[in-house]
């Protein structure tokens, strides 16, 4: 009976200010969505960082026979002596925590599988081209990248020293920045959905008032005059975030996912990422709703 | 039933009082008229009972209960127990006669079949037999407030109060709408009537506190509605 009837007065409400319903449901759908992106953008740099974290920190190229600079023009291709005395220098000090050679034939090999799928590309390489090197990893890198660096920098046979952070750190600006973007425009976009649920809300209350006036007159408990309108704005949010979810799942699946065709690295993101974000755009949304038409309902409902 | 305790009440926006140390008490299963000029007070009574305002001196009592002691929550309980009627019917129209009681009953969370049994026994008792499927406006004004007198007692309150009941109803009509108020009444309910009507006043020879400018000028048991008028 109470349902019944709970649920009839929600329907009414929900249809008599239809236009305002589907604006609310559209903007809540749109700012979840955005947010939901926002959040996705953050999990895929946070795993592709991490992917990275383990892999090469410092990599020291050797002179080779086509090097450019003025160091190795002067020098000539580094000699075994030489690469023996910089490994040397290299697993002596205290922060580094292994040393790999990469000879310029093992280069050319991992550089022909990481661009397998660019045929094209490959060919226009041969080995050679590609330099030996010292694949450096550190036990502290934010710390002691400056002391290993500067150790080696200039040693004859060292052609240049290259942070591999500093290459990767432009890609996760350039992440961060988009990432950024989108969570600003879903804030602004949260800001006025929250706005129409109050103006809906308050829509529905006047247009209900003559209800809600004899309600109170008999004796109505306020649970009961309001729930009516709490469910209204709760319901409005939840089919806005039904449909943010299925175009999360579409971000997901063709756009993040087909990205990471284009990098060598596949970090993409499990099913499980996806649900808590749409969980949390769930909590999000339901939460603005309804704490939104809670207060505008203290307002305009007064006893 | 009712109490009024030198009862002082001030709207913030004017400085006098819409009442003046109005002390009233009004006993069970009395009928009383509230009569006096417009802005005499008699609709602040009324909302001061259902503690749609709060008075700025004074007590109130209903049925036993301190007003100014009964927390917010409670208000709808009190209001449970209090039949209103206004001169302006406030029926839904979009419901028909049946529903428009039965709504009374639903908002309070009442069994349906609770409510199949007592309507039809309230439609009968104010003289609306067969018309449960009329909607308001095809219903005369004073079939509407028959509707609105159905509702408020629906739920067997121990007071009915009514705001000038008869005000958009011609004189002949008015006649039918005390006849009701007055059955109500014998079922041991408490009436309270504001009314401007000296014809009706003058007819039922019922108890008379008449206000003029929030003070109790006249209190008269079976009065009349006054020479001045």
């Amino acid at each position: 009976m109470r349902a019944q009837f709970v649920l009839q007065e929600i329907w009414i409400g929900l249809r008599r200010n239809l236009t305002m319903t589907v604006a609310l449901i559209v903007v809540v759908a749109i700012s979840l969505s955005l947010l939901g992106v926002g959040l996705l953008f953050v999990k895929q740099v946070d795993a592709t960082r991490s992917y990275w974290q383990g892999k090469v920190e410092l990599s020291i190229y050797l002179c080779t026979a086509q090097s450019v600079s003025v160091q190795c023009k002067q020098n000539g291709p580094s000699t075994a002596a030489q690469r023996q005395q910089i490994q040397q220098t290299l697993t002596s000090m205290p922060q580094v925590a292994s040393v790999v050679y990469q000879s310029q034939q093992q280069a050319y090999q991992q550089f022909k599988q990481e661009f397998s799928n660019n045929p094209s590309f490959v060919s226009t390489v041969a080995q050679g081209d590609i330099p030996d090197s010292f694949q450096v990893k550190l036990k502290n890198p934010q710390a002691d990248y400056g002391t290993v660096a500067s150790s080696v920098t200039g040693k004859s046979g060292v052609d240049s020293v290259i942070d591999d952070r500093s290459i990767l750190a432009k890609f996760y600006k350039l992440l961060g920045g988009a990432r950024n973007a989108v969570v600003i425009v879903a804030v602004i976009l949260l800001v006025a959905a929250t706005l129409l649920v109050a103006n809906t809300i308050r829509l529905s209350a006047f247009s209900r008032r003559r209800e809600t006036g004899i309600m109170r007159l008999v004796g109505a408990s306020n649970f009961y005059i309001q729930l009516p309108f709490l469910l209204e704005g709760i319901i409005a949010g939840l089919i806005g975030w039904a449909i943010s979810v299925g175009l999360l799942i579409a971000v997901k699946s063709l756009w993040l996912d087909t990205l990471q065709q284009y990098f060598t690295f596949n970090v993409i993101l499990s099913a499980g990422d996806l649900v808590e974000v749409v969980i949390l755009a769930m909590c999000v949304g339901v939460l603005l709703c309804g704490a939104t038409s809670f207060l505008t309902l203290r307002r305009y409902l007064r006893v | 039933m009712i109490n009024f305790d030198n009862v002082t009440k001030i709207y913030p926006s004017q400085s006098r009082p819409a009442l003046e140390n109005v002390s009233i008490s009004v006993e069970k299963g009395e009928f009383v008229f509230l009569v006096g000029p417009s802005g005499s007070g008699k609709s602040t009574f009324l909302r001061l009972v259902l503690k749609e305002e709060r008075p700025t001196d004074g007590r109130i009592r209903v049925s036993g209960r301190d007003l100014a002691h009964l927390s917010n929550w409670r208000v709808p309980m009190l209001r449970r127990r209090i039949g209103c009627v206004f001169q302006d019917f406030r029926l839904l129209p979009n419901k028909n006669v049946y529903q428009n009681v039965a709504f009374a009953l639903e908002v309070i969370g009442k069994p349906r079949r609770f409510i199949r049994k007592v309507v039809p026994e309230v439609i009968d008792l104010v003289g609306l037999e067969g018309k449960h499927e009329r909607m308001p406006d095809e219903l005369s004004g004073g079939e509407q407030q028959r509707v609105a007198m159905a509702r408020a007692f629906v739920n067997r309150p121990m007071i009915l109060l009514a705001d000038e009941p008869t005000g958009n109803i011609d004189p002949a009509t008015s006649i039918g709408i005390m006849k009701v108020l007055d059955r109500i009444n014998r079922t041991g309910t408490t009436v309270v009537m504001a009314t401007h009507d000296a014809a009706i006043v003058d007819s039922m020879r019922k108890r008379v506190i008449e206000l003029e400018y929030g003070k109790v000028v006249r209190d008269q048991s079976r009065g009349v509605y006054g020479q001045a008028y």
